[in-house]
């Protein structure tokens, strides 16, 4: 019980109290283990318990797999897609390259050769072998192989060229690698097309928020249709004028809801559109004054003012729920995470 | 002594001793940021007097929130309908706090699932992340005498990459279709993928984060939201010990705090910006 409760505690109330009085101690290297050391001791560990998840996720398709579940088939899939990357980033570089030796030599016999590698032409590729006695050729090579074609005819012509192979790390980030090219051509596009889905998703969910439920739903959507409106040119072309007629509008129907009154809903509509065209004729119908309701203006005072006042309001409230979860956690107040 | 009054009694002592040592140089003590010193232990003093008098057996009074009522709701619905409860405690790992306070939720629906005989499935995108939360589920059935329903797999891993996470879990939506679904911890973009997808098959859903850009997500798309704080005391409420009580009740003064110097300083910025007084209150409690 000492190893599981107390020893954890202990560890995490050092590790807590360092790092929270890190901050403030004026000594750098205190301050780069804080900053610096504590976050890739995490990063380490972290990476090491990858494995753990690694043999969970195996673990649990193998047995789909043998005991033939329902769609144990995508399964296979996902253990081969696994296997796969693993060989990539550990076994098979396949990052082969064609070193050149001797190129002052043999600049007019190489350059073709190395421009058609490289999808360029000649003339771009003549001042990259200018004075250089060495030469590697940019384009990657998966399979040595695809480049005998090249090799052949480079070594045909009496130059001095090698296969070799990047170094390790390197093939991972270097372009038309077996990794990078999983990267670029699969793992990417699908992510993609998960990302592209929010788009949708913010169109449905939208329109279920934007339904005038009641006056919060209400607000919400005259909200959403300045601000849409008001970051577009549309909204820009918009005079404001044109919304004082449709506040006045608004006003009017307002006033046949409470009165419900003739004679008060037409003085009020009549009125306010009068008001609106004589105030409008003689300041000439600017498309953007008054600035309160000209759409970018609104969209922005909308999205700087009332947005980022509730935001911050949240934030503040965040701030200070993360304080006493810490500290909980800190003085081992909170110890459920442990499994209490 | 009572408890609270220790606290005061002890942080006295220690404000007593901080100002002398301030005084002799405060040698290794980085001034620049003496505000923000001064900041982090008023407010965990005022935590630590709350816990202390909570301890003490005093009652501490919080107002409902509909969102945490509706766990005992959700699991219930799940258990009527013979289906599972999914639970997603975020993309992030352990080192982030909203991520350990989902973990810490995520044991008392477990004890939920335990009493009502609920599957529970956990899909994880950190090994960390799995570890923990397998020992905290463990924990949770055995704490209510149901150790022989606790499976190593209801908690599992997928994948750390975030969109490739979402897949996942929409599949596993999409497959079990489960009655109800619990999103707490910290999130991104894939917020609006799952709370959509869930409501897609008709699951109650309940979510709680602390990452305000995701709160308007879930807002339109679950059946209920832990906003920002009342998703970092949600623990607190559910299992209504005093210490956690107390220190949601030191939080609140802490705000109460915050309110207040917010309009003082307002006002002393203004009286500066007037120059009646010489004091720069922005620049003096500008974080360094």
């Amino acid at each position: 019980m000492f190893w599981k409760r107390q020893v954890p505690i202990a560890i995490v109330f050092i590790t807590g109290i360092l790092t929270l009085f890190g901050w403030f101690v004026d000594s750098p290297r205190f301050e780069s283990f804080v900053n610096d050391d504590a976050t890739q001791w995490y990063d380490i560990i972290a990476s090491f318990a990858i494995i753990l998840g690694a043999l969970n996720l195996l673990k649990l398709q193998f047995l789909k797999i043998v005991k033939q579940k329902k769609d144990w088939q995508y399964s296979i899939l996902a253990v081969v897609g696994f296997f796969f990357a693993i060989t990539a980033g550990f076994f098979w570089k396949g990052a082969n390259y064609i070193h050149i030796n001797n190129v002052t030599a043999n600049v007019s016999t190489v350059a073709p050769v190395i421009a058609e590698m490289e999808q360029k032409t000649i003339e771009q590729v003549l001042p990259l072998l200018e004075g250089a006695d060495t030469y590697d050729v940019g384009h990657i090579f998966i399979i040595k192989g695809s480049a005998k074609k090249y090799f052949d005819e480079l070594t045909a012509s009496g130059v001095n060229a090698e296969m070799k192979e990047k170094s390790w790390g390197e093939h991972l980030l270097e372009e038309g690698t077996v990794f990078n090219w999983l990267f670029k051509y699969l793992f990417t596009p699908m992510s993609a097309t998960m990302f592209a889905l929010l788009a949708f998703f913010v169109a449905s969910a939208s329109y279920r928020a934007f339904r005038i439920r009641n006056f919060e739903a209400t607000l919400l959507l005259l909200s959403g249709i300045i601000i849409m409106l008001g970051r577009v040119p549309l909204g820009s072309s918009i005079s404001a004028w044109f919304i004082a007629y449709i506040i006045v509008l608004s006003a009017g129907m307002g006033a046949n809801i409470i009165w419900k009154n003739r004679m008060t809903t037409f003085a009020v509509v009549t009125g306010g559109i009068l008001l609106v065209t004589i105030l409008g004729w003689i300041s000439g119908w600017p498309v953007d004054k008054p600035g309160f309701l000209y759409l970018p203006v609104l969209q922005e005072w909308i999205y700087t003012v009332p947005n980022i006042a509730g935001a911050r309001a949240i934030m503040i409230g965040i701030a200070l729920g993360m304080i006493g979860t810490s500290l909980r956690i800190i003085l081992g107040i909170e110890k459920s995470f442990m499994g209490e | 002594m009572k408890s609270g009054k220790k606290v005061l009694m002890y942080a006295g002592i220690f404000a007593v001793l901080f100002i002398i040592y301030y005084a002799f140089g405060h040698p290794f003590f980085n001034g620049n940021r003496l505000t923000m010193f001064v900041c982090v232990m008023a407010l965990s003093v005022t935590i630590l007097y709350y816990i202390a008098r909570a301890n003490g057996g005093a009652k501490i009074y919080l107002r409902t929130i509909p969102g945490l009522k509706a766990f005992d709701e959700a699991v219930g619905r799940a258990t009527e309908m013979g289906k599972s409860v999914l639970y997603v405690p975020g993309i992030m790992d352990m080192d982030q706090v909203e991520t350990v306070a989902g973990v810490i939720i995520l044991g008392h629906v477990a004890k939920m699932t335990a009493s009502y005989e609920t599957n529970l499935n956990v899909p994880v995108s950190r090994s960390i992340v799995m570890e923990a939360s397998r020992e905290i589920v463990k924990e949770s059935y055995m704490s209510v005498g149901r150790p022989d329903l606790f499976n190593d797999d209801m908690v599992h891993y997928l994948t750390d990459e975030q969109f490739a996470y979402a897949a996942g879990v929409d599949g596993i939506m999409l497959r079990e279709k489960p009655a109800a679904c619990f999103y707490q911890g910290k999130f991104y973009a894939e917020s609006l993928i799952l709370a959509e997808t869930g409501n897609s098959i008709g699951a109650i859903q309940i979510a709680g984060t602390a990452s305000p850009s995701q709160i308007p997500f879930f807002v339109t798309a679950c059946d209920y939201t832990l906003i920002g704080e009342e998703f970092l005391t949600a623990s607190a409420y559910l299992s209504q010990k005093p210490a956690l009580l107390g220190s949601v009740k030191g939080q609140d003064m802490g705000k109460f705090i915050v309110m207040i110097a917010i309009v003082l300083i307002f006002i002393l910025n203004g009286f500066h910006d007037l120059g009646w007084i010489d004091i720069d209150f922005q620049e003096l409690l500008r974080v360094q």
